[in-house]
């Protein structure tokens, strides 16, 4: 144990309890707790990068692609966004798995095996796919992504239409080319007005981390109701009652630390975009 | 395109199959003596104990990982694991879907749970509020028997129920006696096993897919051994210390 | 049987469940509203002690996961079972799924719409209260009858947008709170459906076309409150309400 380091002295001058506490709080089980938010985490940072991905492309494809993408784009941004998230969340990474476990059948199974699982599912054992906890992680964030990915949509293809038009008709007078005009002008001006809607899409995909341990992932929210949850067997350690609300109160103001930490970095970077920008600085709010 | 995703579905399998021949069984990690995560964070308990030992004689590597108890029968079917040592009891019901090993533990009497200055009238239980945890067998059993005029409630886990009862929320719980014993021990007075004991299922199974008649036979005969040479005998003494009537296995 | 014959079957099993995700909304609902009003008046609120609290209030729910909350609130409603439910024999009633997960929600959902009042407060036109004062209106009269009907008209769109999140996190209740019998919403239902065949599709489908329909029904609706809130104003000053406008974020 980690306080078993400590020199006498010092333990000494702490007291017995609050050892034996330090000790608790730094037991195996614990640590496992404190080194699961490194999923957490993983899942909101690469969530919102997948989420930005998909949001500036279905952006693009809404307001600019052929008529039957711009359908799907369309159809996407307001499917997504009248489901739940957490349906979403949960759908999504055992549709992929059951699309890739069919796909796969058509390589693996033969008519007997097919027949032998008839009306179940996989279509047959050898077709049967699982997926690390890893890959569940990876799943899990891409489920993140194209949830959130339709509001980043919705936030970029208004901040494009924000942007001034008397911006891109100067381009334009400079005899810029249309994808100069995009590029330089229209999209680097776009970030401005797009920033505090990403900032709240960001907020959401933080929050939404909390689902992970539904898709049995052992992450910061799994471990502390492990922890928390009443223990009656000495073999399993300490014999406590439920502690579980000392637990999520730890959660809460681990998440709202996030958001805080969050607020800052946005704000920051919110006032760095807006160097030199009179209008834009008018209308951030 | 079709060709593509072919490519990328059998590269998923490849590096799959590369794992595979290591086999993975699910327990909850939560449920004392049987399994559980202890201090130190590691799995550990009587299912866990068991299923080590019974790789090892088996001569396959297993490594148990951890699945919440309503999703675990679904996970096996979907094959993100190849056995299930969760105190799952063998049913008829479970049987429609699953297999089981030989059983590895005896028939667990189910027992009722109550604070220990409730009164209740076990021969016409009314008007109460019971508690079970999700797709247990206990769980059928209230939901069979003692649905009318009572009022059911479900639980994802078992320290759900256990805390819904000490606050008072609930009347009585129904739940396997071999894990009331060190419930009861550890409430200080505060809550006790009561009523009849009420025999449901055929003993402890390991979970297997049906199609695994391979390694369920493997499985069987090292349980075997290990209940001809008193392993077993053992480790329930060890996790059971309340349970009265061994030897169970060793002849 | 047909496709189309399972599908219905699937519409018609799942409609029961629909009915607590639209009652938990609901219920929610109208005690959202009304706290939210004297919460964003708080946030607006000279007085530093109800300022302080109104902000720290709005700040801690929209800070932290309402999944989380929902345990944390459950496991804190559940720790003053017996010593203060029981005895006022309220016990049954406080922690029921029923009425627990609408209060929840409404701790919720009032600190979402008292930030969007809050906003939409302090972009009342400053001119039509001042107005309004020089009539020699007093301060209640003149909040309900100017700042009142500009805020509602200001923050309606992002509250019709509130209220269809607030509808879909109902989706998360029973992934919490112990379910009674056979009271299941939607998402606990198709849960337990497909992990009886693995019909994903099928399952979550319809449990999400159920969402779907539902949220455009609470957009219509709103729409229709908003054009009647709006039907004095010339027709091109209206804002316009679209679905795509009112989800929008910012």
């Amino acid at each position: 144990m980690l306080v078993d380091i400590l020199p006498q002295g010092l333990k000494d001058f702490l007291g017995q309890d609050l050892v034996f506490w330090l000790g608790y709080i730094s037991n195996g089980k614990h640590l496992n707790w404190y080194a699961s938010v490194q999923y957490t985490l993983a899942a909101m940072v690469l969530g919102a990068a997948i989420a930005l991905v998909v949001g500036l492309v279905a952006a693009a494809a809404r307001s600019n692609g052929p008529l039957p993408l711009r359908w799907f784009a369309a159809a996407y941004i307001n499917i997504v966004r009248g489901v739940p998230d957490v349906l979403f969340f949960l759908f999504f990474p055992l549709a992929f798995e059951q699309a890739v476990e069919w796909v796969y059948s058509f390589q693996v199974c033969t008519p007997e095996t097919l027949a032998l699982n008839a009306g179940r599912w996989p279509p047959c054992d050898a077709a049967n796919i699982s997926f690390s906890s890893f890959g569940y992680l990876i799943l899990a964030s891409v489920s993140l992504g194209l949830v959130y990915g339709a509001f980043v949509a919705s936030v970029i293809a208004g901040a494009l239409r924000a942007v001034p038009a008397g911006q891109l008709e100067a381009a334009r007078a400079y005899g810029m080319t249309r994808m100069q005009v995009l590029r330089r002008v229209h999209i680097r001006q776009m970030w401005v007005y797009a920033l505090p809607g990403i900032a709240n899409v960001w907020m959401s995909i933080v929050k939404a981390t909390s689902l992970l341990s539904l898709l049995q992932i052992l992450d910061f929210v799994a471990w502390a109701q492990r922890l928390g949850a009443a223990n009656f067997s000495r073999a399993a350690g300490l014999v406590h009652d439920d502690w579980r609300w000392r637990y999520y109160f730890v959660l809460l103001v681990f998440y709202i630390l996030v958001t805080f930490v969050s607020e800052k970095i946005f704000g920051a970077i919110g006032r760095r975009l807006r160097r030199g920008m009179p209008l834009a600085e008018q209308n951030a709010t | 395109m079709n060709r593509l995703i072919l490519a990328a579905a059998a590269l998923a399998a490849l590096t799959l199959g590369a794992q595979a021949q290591s086999y993975k069984i699910a327990t909850e990690g939560s449920y004392p003596p049987y399994n559980f995560t202890d201090d130190s964070g590691k799995l550990g308990g009587y299912d866990v104990d068991v299923g080590t030992e019974m790789c090892k004689r088996a001569g396959v590597e297993c490594s148990f990982i951890v699945n919440d108890w309503d999703s675990i029968i679904p996970n096996l079917l979907a094959g993100n694991y190849d056995a299930i040592m969760d105190d799952m009891s063998i049913t008829d019901e479970r049987k429609k879907t699953i297999a089981f090993t030989d059983p590895y533990f005896p028939p667990d009497p189910s027992t009722f749970l109550t604070l220990a200055d409730k009164k209740v009238d076990y021969a016409n239980i009314k008007g109460m509020k019971l508690g079970a945890q999700k797709a247990t067998i206990q769980a059928n059993y209230l939901e069979s028997n003692l649905k009318d005029g009572n009022t059911i409630l479900t639980y994802d886990t078992q320290d759900q129920e256990m805390a819904d009862l000490n606050a008072g929320n609930l009347d009585i719980i129904f739940l396997d006696g071999s894990v009331v014993g060190e419930a009861v021990s550890a409430s200080g007075g505060k809550l006790k096993a009561d009523g009849p004991e009420i025999l449901i299922g055929d003993g402890v199974g390991v979970g297997m897919r049906q199609t695994d008649t391979e390694l369920t036979k493997k499985f069987n005969t090292a349980l075997q051994s290990m209940k001809d040479d008193g392993t077993l005998d053992g480790l329930i003494t060890k996790y059971f210390p309340d349970k009265k009537g061994g030897p169970f296995y060793k002849k | 049987m047909t496709a189309l014959d399972v599908l219905i079957g699937e519409v018609v099993r799942m409609a029961p469940a629909a009915l607590f995700n639209i009652y938990f909304a609901v219920a929610a609902i109208p005690a959202g509203f009304g706290f939210a009003i004297l919460l964003a008046l708080g946030k607006n609120s000279p007085n530093q002690i109800v300022n302080r609290l109104s902000r720290a209030y709005i700040y801690f729910f929209r800070g932290s996961p309402f999944f989380i909350q929902l345990f944390a609130f459950y496991s804190l409603v559940l720790a003053f079972n017996l010593s203060t439910w029981k005895p006022l024999g309220i016990d049954g009633f406080v922690l029921h799924p029923l009425f627990l997960g609408p209060a929840i929600l409404a701790l919720n959902t009032t600190a979402y719409t008292a930030e969007i009042f809050y906003g939409a407060l302090i972009t009342v036109p400053r001119g039509e209260v001042e107005a309004a004062r020089a009539y020699g209106m007093s301060r209640r009269q003149r909040f309900w009858s100017v700042t009142w009907p500009n805020l509602i008209r200001i923050a309606w769109p992002a509250y019709t947008n509130e209220v269809v999140f607030l509808f879909q996190a109902t989706a998360l209740v029973y992934f919490t709170l112990p379910v009674i019998g056979d009271q299941r919403d939607l998402m606990n239902l198709a849960e337990v459906l497909f992990q009886r065949d693995y019909n994903v599709f099928l399952h979550f489908g319809v449990a999400a076309g159920y969402f779907l329909v539902i949220s455009f029904a609470i957009f219509y609706l709103f729409g229709l409150i908003y054009r009647r809130l709006m039907r004095h104003l010339p027709q091109e000053r209206r804002l316009k309400f679209s679905w795509r406008r009112v989800q929008g974020l910012s």
